[in-house]
């Protein structure tokens, strides 16, 4: 059991290490929420294989549910505020932000 | 438990490619993908209920409001991103599935977990008797999300 629960912990890391890479790198809003989606898969698979690894899959099972219901309200909201955004900037660019500042 | 690595190594190949695309309906796409393999390796795992969470609502309807996002957004000037991170994202990555490869096995019996224990009844049961909070938090963050997006498309006032 703890080799295979070695390979999800490994495929865990990198998925959430690729949305980390993402969220320094690009300036794209709807890039960065796809980003932040991605850091979101890597830890609904820790913890599902955790669950596994730990005989405890049905309470996982119960804590991934409830991380995709907030995922799906992050996500409105998130795009909301994206097109928001783009109505009074005229642009999807994080830097355009920077002139909120006070 | 070849076919499981090899949907791991495909689910993050996807998630990849949705980070790394240029356009970004493509990117979505790929993202949709990614949830599709994601639920399937769950299905695989024994845990029925989230992957059909999975593939209805994070590779269905989060999919359809990327989408839709981007189709409001189109006509706007394109982001120009930074040519440094195309070249150090690759990289840097590669690096990194390198450390996890060879760290993770060995930083695995330091890090706490959950007791070994089994448990009893059926999913339903774990999650009426045994998280109840969690359904009652749930349903205010499904109703905080709808007032969200509704005060962010509210019309403005005539008057102001």
């Amino acid at each position: 059991m703890s080799n295979t629960w070695y390979l999800y912990l490994f495929f865990a890391a990198a998925l959430v290490f690729a949305g980390l890479l993402g969220l320094l790198a690009k300036r794209n809003l709807i890039k960065l929420l796809i980003a932040i989606e991605i850091v979101g898969k890597g830890v609904s698979l820790l913890l599902l294989s955790t669950g596994l690894a730990k005989a405890h899959i049905l309470t996982a099972q119960a804590l991934v549910v409830t991380y995709i219901v907030i995922e799906v309200s992050l996500v409105a909201t998130a795009l909301a505020l994206i097109i928001n955004i783009r109505r009074q900037t005229g642009g999807l660019d994080i830097r355009s932000l920077t002139r909120l500042k006070g | 438990m070849i076919l499981q690595t090899a949907l791991l190594a495909v689910l993050v190949a996807l998630s990849v490619l949705a980070i790394a695309l240029k356009d970004l309906l493509r990117s979505a796409i790929a993202l949709a993908l990614a949830s599709l393999v994601l639920g399937i390796v769950f299905f695989r795992m024994g845990a029925p209920y989230a992957g059909v969470f999975e593939i209805s609502v994070v590779a269905g309807l989060i999919t359809v409001l990327f989408i839709l996002t981007i189709a409001l957004t189109k006509s706007g000037d394109e982001v120009r991103e930074s040519k440094l991170a195309n070249i150090v994202f690759p990289v840097v990555f590669v690096a990194f599935l390198a450390i996890d490869a060879l760290v993770m096995k060995r930083l695995m019996g330091k890090v706490p977990a959950l007791a070994r224990g089994g448990e009893a009844g059926t999913f339903g049961e774990v999650l009426w008797k045994g998280r109840t909070l969690d359904l009652v938090g749930q349903i205010a963050v499904i109703l905080a999300g709808v007032f969200a997006v509704l005060a962010l498309f509210r019309q403005r006032d005539k008057h102001e």
